[in-house]
């Protein structure tokens, strides 16, 4: 067995808080054996498993495309799934896990996602189909699939919305998880309401909010980039009108 | 009593994936108002978002480039060209596909909506990938005679599900997002409702409902290597079971080929799809002496057993020489940027290995799940091999058991179930609902009893002998499940596996949880999932045991051949008195005249 391949050993950190008995939150450490290949999730299901069964996460697909498992992890945010333990672990084979901030928590790492959710119904996140339907597909052109950017693979894991210092400041702000929703439809040839959609998010808890501090850009676990999209989103704003023509021209040949 | 919380819904819906949101939608759409979900997710942490590969429908949209072969490039069909795909084709490809096993009148329903529902997803918003001129776009899957599958690159789930919760919010349906169902309430073959625990503060719910819709997912977390998310432990199937439902066919479980070796997280079957190789340790394209006609491209059960067969005889990868490699080096970095963005991060995490540059260590992984809560093709649960109704009571999806993919489903066909018959489900509750249906009288006793078996996981005092993990158990399970009840069977592994599940079953009265708190304890839930792999699991075994031949991804090396002539029929299992399975058999829907029995060859 190479170095590489041996098992060591981890001092996991993880805030413990169930608000029906702890007066706040605090840390537990638990010493966890790291195989090659583990995970920060396999880490958390270990020490469920094997030390104390009340310590509380959400996961599901074990592979980061259902957005359960987002976490804050040495003061960053990513998901438990895909990020191999040994990553993050510091010197001292340390790690410290807590849950995503600016949301209340329900306990331990689980946190209360209403205000997410509801962020994310502000900006209508159906699309919404012109009235020409026809009995097949609309033509969407490879080019203009491509120029949403990748924004229909968002997986709403919240760790761009966590990591948001406008959110940090201000909660009635809708997001970079809704504004990337926004500009995908946006920027779809087939939807029929860009204009509602473009005066949903130019209030004043909108685009303009955005300071663009790219936090949303490291944090996304798929490579996406919410700024970007804002950015979009912000000229569109600007320049609405001559764009709502363009589209109408556009629909008569989906 | 004073703490019986009591809701009321016309339809309640357990299961928030594909299956149970297009049953929403379309119960809505037919006039019913009054209609809840429940999900112990999320809805879009559903599993269906997991789904990589495509969706089904014959939309002729694409062809092979003439003269390349079958595994050369495809072009898009010019107008006016002549289409090679058919429902007639697709129902063939299916038919076969399931070994005979599946019922042919369900099925001709699920190939002749395709196309509508395909597109129905474009007209509501999923982001297909396109061929040159906007259609959508289409690839190869295995056991698929033409390109069918419908596909978003490598995330086809992820937008299917995603666009159908979105429309579904948007039509006004109300979902309950961490809610677990805990039993289902039948008396006299009539449904009446569901016990229900909002996981966020521990309460338990009464939800009562004039029909009841059950589109819970697959079971595949019964075994240690698998492609499934944490959340498909059986649930609906394993309680449907334990209310006097029968469960069908849930011997029939599939092996994915391609599972990252040691963990099997899916790399799907579009890598091969698009072209991938599978090589044994020699380099070989082993492929060539199990199916010379379609290569890896051969439907799952087949490929699965190629591989193990080919890592039993020495002839495997890895550490342990457990795993085959799956070779994409040849696509190249382009193609494989565009079609499998998802794959390639995938290997990168899970396996430490680009595809671009090196092959991938993959092996067979626990998939899909064919058997399940049996019922007609309008989702109407049957308690019998006549056919006889559970007044009430619908299901869908993997979940269910129809039968559209008999002992082997080809990939892309489970996403188009459960929307197909998500969808009629919902259709025929609301026909229920509105010709008149009332609330059904329900023994409030229900939530007491389940209330007690809370109780008893968190109350240590109550132990006799020595205290069990359930987390232990269901490792143990999944071991012997894996050992016992995989790709290869036969009489003695299966006494095994049913011995063991006999033995974890009496371990479990002993199991007790450590987190004792009501809020959000995954721990019971944990627990109460673990006890569904138990019982479903001794179903798997029993029928299986019974089941002397081999079909589809049933194979027994004892019984290598099928045999038509004594099991071409459906298990059906029953939970009888002494809780063990009761096993009687139920005619497959056959048209003699257009698809009888043959020999399947690939
Ligand atoms: C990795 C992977 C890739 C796949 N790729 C493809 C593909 O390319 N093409 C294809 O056709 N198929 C594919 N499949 C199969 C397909 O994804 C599934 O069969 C299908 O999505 C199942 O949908 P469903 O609606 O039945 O269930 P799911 O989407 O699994 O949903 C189950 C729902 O039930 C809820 N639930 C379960 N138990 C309870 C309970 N006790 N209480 C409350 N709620 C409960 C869950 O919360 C969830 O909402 C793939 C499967 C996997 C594992
Ligand atoms: S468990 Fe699904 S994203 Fe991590």
């Amino acid at each position: 067995m190479t170095a590489q391949e041996q098992t060591i050993q981890a001092r996991v950190h993880i805030q413990r808080y169930n608000p029906d008995v702890d007066r706040k939150p605090y840390l537990q450490t638990f010493d966890v054996p790291v195989p090659q290949g583990m995970t920060i999730l396999d880490a958390l299901a270990y020490i469920k498993a094997e030390i104390d069964g009340s310590v509380t996460f959400r996961r599901s697909c074990r592979h980061a495309i259902c957005g359960s498992c987002a976490v804050n992890v040495n003061g960053k945010n990513m998901l438990a799934c895909n990020t191999p333990l040994r990553t993050v672990l510091t010197k001292k084979n340390e790690v410290t896990i807590r849950p995503l901030s600016f949301q209340p928590i329900i306990k331990d790492l689980v946190v209360d996602r209403s205000a997410f959710w509801e962020q994310y119904l502000k900006v209508k996140p159906w699309l919404i189909p012109p009235e020409n339907s026809g009995p097949k597909e609309y033509r969407v052109t490879p080019e203009e699939v491509k120029a949403l950017n990748r924004a229909e693979t968002c997986i709403m894991c919240g760790a761009c919305y966590a990591s948001c210092q406008v959110v940090a400041m201000n909660r009635q702000y809708i997001g970079p998880h809704a504004l990337l929703k926004a500009f995908l439809r946006v920027l779809d040839p087939r939807d029929s309401a860009p204009a509602e959609r473009l005066e949903l998010v130019s209030g004043t808890d909108g685009v303009f909010r955005c300071h663009t501090i790219f936090n949303c850009i490291d944090a996304c676990p798929k490579n996406l980039n919410p700024t970007e999209a804002i950015e979009t989103l912000r000229k569109l704003t600007q320049r609405r009108l001559a764009f709502e023509k363009e589209r109408e021209e556009r629909q008569k040949t989906l | 009593m004073a703490d019986l919380n009591v809701i009321t819904h016309d339809i309640l819906i357990v299961g928030a994936g594909l299956a149970g949101t297009w049953a929403a939608m379309s119960a809505g759409e037919n006039g019913v108002k009054d209609i809840g979900v429940l999900s112990k997710v999320h809805p879009l942490r559903s599993h269906s978002s997991a789904a990589q590969g495509g969706i089904a429908a014959a939309l002729n949209n694409v062809r092979p480039v003439e003269g390349t072969g079958p595994r050369g490039p495809l072009e898009q069909i010019p107008p006016g060209d002549d289409p090679i795909d058919s429902p007639d084709l697709h129902m063939f490809d299916t038919i076969k596909g399931s070994d005979w096993l599946g019922d042919q009148g369900a099925i001709e329903i699920m190939v002749n909506e395709a196309p509508e529902i395909v597109y129905q997803y474009e007209r509501m918003g999923c982001v297909f990938s396109r061929t040159p001129d906007g259609r959508i776009a289409q690839r190869r899957f295995g056991g698929h005679s033409v390109p069918r599958a419908n596909y978003a690159a490598d995330y086809t789930g992820h937008v299917l599900l995603h666009t159908i919760h979105e429309q579904a919010v948007r039509n006004g349906v109300k979902f309950y997002a961490e809610w677990y169902c805990l039993d289902l309430l039948v008396e006299d073959n009539v449904c009446r409702g569901v016990v229900a625990l909002d996981i966020t503060t521990g309460e338990l719910y009464l939800i009562r409902a004039k029909a009841v819709f059950f589109g819970t997912g697959g079971y595949g977390r019964a075994w240690k290597i698998t492609s499934n998310a944490t959340a498909n432990t059986g649930d609906g199937v394993a309680i449907a079971y334990n209310a006097g439902v029968p469960l069908m066919d849930m011997e029939f479980v599939q092996f994915h080929p391609t599972g990252v070796y040691g963990k099997g997280i899916l790399m799907s079957e579009a890598c091969r799809g698009e072209g991938g190789y599978l090589r044994n340790v020699n380099g070989d394209r082993f492929m060539e002496n199990y199916a010379p006609d379609k290569m890896e491209l051969a439907p799952r059960d087949l490929v699965s057993r190629s591989e193990q067969t080919e890592i039993e005889q020495g002839r495997g990868v890895g550490a342990d020489g457990e795993g085959i490699y799956l070779d994409m080096t040849h696509l190249g970095a382009e193609k494989i940027m565009e079609r499998l963005p998802q794959v390639r991060e995938l290997a990168l995490n899970f396996a430490g290995v680009d595809i671009i540059d090196a092959p991938a260590p993959i092996q067979p992984t626990a998939h899909y799940s064919m058997g399940g809560i049996p019922v007609n093709a309008n989702g109407q649960v049957i308690s019998d091999a006549e056919g006889t109704p559970v007044v009430g009571f619908y299901a869908a999806g993997e979940c269910a058991c129809i039968s559209v993919h008999g002992a082997n489903r080809l990939g892309t066909n489970s996403l188009l179930g459960a929307s197909v018959f998500g969808r009629r489900s919902g259709k025929a509750m609301a026909a229920f609902v509105l010709s008149g249906a009332a609330l059904q009288p329900v023994d409030e006793g229900a939530v007491k009893k389940n209330r007690q078996c809370i109780s008893t996981l968190m109350d240590d005092s109550s132990i006799n002998g020595k205290k069990e993990s359930p987390a232990a158990i269901a490792e143990e399970l999944k071991t012997a499940m894996t050992r016992y009840a995989g790709v290869f069977r036969d009489e003695e592994r299966l006494t095994l596996a049913c011995e063991k599940v006999q033995e974890l079953t009496d371990r479990f009265k002993n199991a007790r949880i450590m987190d004792k708190s009501r809020r959000f304890n995954t721990d019971l839930l944990g627990a109460i999932e673990t006890e569904h792999l138990l019982t479903f699991s001794k179903v798997i075994v029993n029928s299986g045991l019974a089941r002397t031949e081999s079909r589809g991804a049933h194979y027994r090396t004892d019984y290598p051949k099928r045999d038509d002539e004594d099991w071409l029929k459906h298990t059906m299992a029953h939970k009888d008195s002494n809780g063990e399975p009761e096993l009687s058999y139920k005619d497959v829907d056959i048209d003699w005249d257009r698809y009888p029995p043959q020999e399947r060859k690939y």
